[in-house]
Formats: structure tokens, sequence, C-alpha cells
């Protein structure tokens, strides 16, 4: 990376309660910072709902990798309400599809290997977006 | 009288907001199951139908991780008002849990001990809340 360039995606998980993505999207999101720690910035969609001055901020100043978890797609709501684009979108069905995941029986309180699975695929799909959204940032700069 | 309380939690990432958010699925799942509804954050942003109908038919407690009070906040854009907000800090000094003992950045078993003492108590809220 460009040294003195702040070059970092924002993340928007839902993080959500109801359902079993929820807790997938909440686990991936930590997965993400450990992958891209100095990357990645992640939001929370409690401090963005009531526009905490500083996650505005953070939004307002990175590109943003949206992860919607169910079919509300509650955190995108959430990004088109305060009126930033996001650069990438991601959809857990999507990976789930795209990888052939079978998350049945899996417990929103704590997930096992196979929920754990999906947390990767998801996770190791995020970064892929967040690297190219970064490259993409990079290279407008030159 | 309402006859169940709706449990709106902080969604937020850190450790405190995880310990509020595994507490209520203990509470939700297995303490008071049909004495509660478990209201999500970013569905009650989005505007999704079932989460807008529990906050208007059951009284809320808001759980916060911190003192932003963000779910209170929510539910407060929404147009109404948690009948009680309860800081999960507040509750750990008060249960004896140490707090700096959790781990940050994943997720905290529902067995864990601090999960329990918190769920307990805050099922113990619930009784309160449905009794006033």
């Amino acid at each position: 990376m460009a040294k003195g360039q702040d070059f970092k995606v924002a993340v928007l998980g839902c993080n959500g309660i109801g359902r079993l993505v929820s807790t997938v999207v909440r686990m991936a999101g930590y997965k993400i910072k450990q992958m891209r720690p100095d990357e990645v910035e992640l939001l929370s969609c409690g401090r963005l709902a009531v526009k905490e001055p500083e996650h505005m901020k953070l939004l307002e100043k990175y590109p943003l990798l949206v992860i919607d978890g169910c079919r509300p797609h509650c955190a995108s709501f959430m990004a088109d309400e305060l009126g930033k684009q996001p650069a990438a979108r991601i959809y857990v069905a999507d990976v789930m599809a795209e990888n052939k995941i079978n998350v049945a029986g899996e417990k929103r309180r704590g997930l096992t290997e196979k929920g754990e699975k999906l947390v990767d695929a998801l996770a190791q799909k995020a970064v892929e977006e967040i690297d190219r959204i970064i490259a993409d940032e990079m290279l407008s700069t030159l | 009288m309402a006859d169940k309380v709706c449990l709106q939690p902080c969604l937020g990432l850190r450790k405190e907001a995880v310990l509020c958010r595994q507490a209520f699925y203990v509470v939700h799942e297995e303490l008071r199951p049909d004495q509660t509804v478990l209201g999500c954050g970013p569905a009650l942003n989005a505007n999704v139908q079932e989460d807008l109908d529990f906050i208007e038919m059951y009284p809320v407690m808001a759980l916060e991780a911190c003192d932003l009070d963000c779910a209170t906040k929510l539910v407060d854009k929404k147009g109404k008002k948690a009948a009680r907000t309860v800081r999960v800090t507040e509750l750990a000094k008060d249960l004896d849990i140490d707090l700096d003992s959790l781990p940050e950045g994943q997720n905290i078993d529902t067995e864990h001990p601090a999960v329990r003492a918190m769920a307990e108590r805050i099922a113990a809220m619930v009784d309160e809340m449905l009794a006033a």
C-alpha cells in the first residue's frame, strides 16, 4: 500500500439478533477484521441508526461494504437511509448458495463447524471485495 | 396489562454487546419464552412490521452495552419510549461480573457464568415489568 494514504473500507454488517444469519454476519465481521486489521473499520448498526457522530464520520470517510443477513436487507436500508452508496454489497444467501453450504440445525446463540464454514466463506468473500475496493481506490489516486 | 416484554438489545460488536445479546437469547429461549419477544434493532430501523409491532404492543426493555444508549434511542426514533433501560456495565458491577475477563471479538458461550447470571437477573426484571 502507498505510504501516507489511508486506504480502508468500512464494513457494515446487519448484526441483527433474530436469525441464525445474524450470528453468522457478526462472527464474519470479527474474522474480516482479523484478516484485514489495518484495512477495515467495522461499523455498528446500532450506532449508525442513531447517527452517532464518530461512526457517521467513518461512514462518510471510507468506501462502504454492506453485508445483509436476511431478506429485509437491513444493512442496505441503513446505508440508503444515511445517503451512502455502498461500493459493494454481499447477501449471505448468495454466499451460502455459491459454496453449497448447508447450515440446517445450526443455532443463533452459537455456531458449530457447519455454521463456521459459512462464516469462513462469508469472510473470504468480504476480503476479496475489500481488496478490490482498495485497489480501485488506490488506482484512482495515481 | 402487558403479557410480554420486548427485549431490545444493543447490537454493537464489543464484548459487552455480545454479553447482552447472549443473555437475551437465554431469557427468550429458556427462562421466559412465553413472556418475551426479541426485538431486532436493524429490522426495527428498517421498519420490518414484526419489529414495529413488538414495540407497539409490548413494553420495551432496552439493554445497553455502553452509555450511547443506541437501543433506547432507536425506540425513540420510532416514536415509542423504552419502559426500562438497563446498562450491561451497571448490571455486571451489581452481579460481580468481571467484564475484563471476557473475550473481545468472539462469541461468548450461553453457558458462561456471566451470561447465566445476567440472564437470571433480566428474567427477574421481566417479571417485575409484567407485574407492574
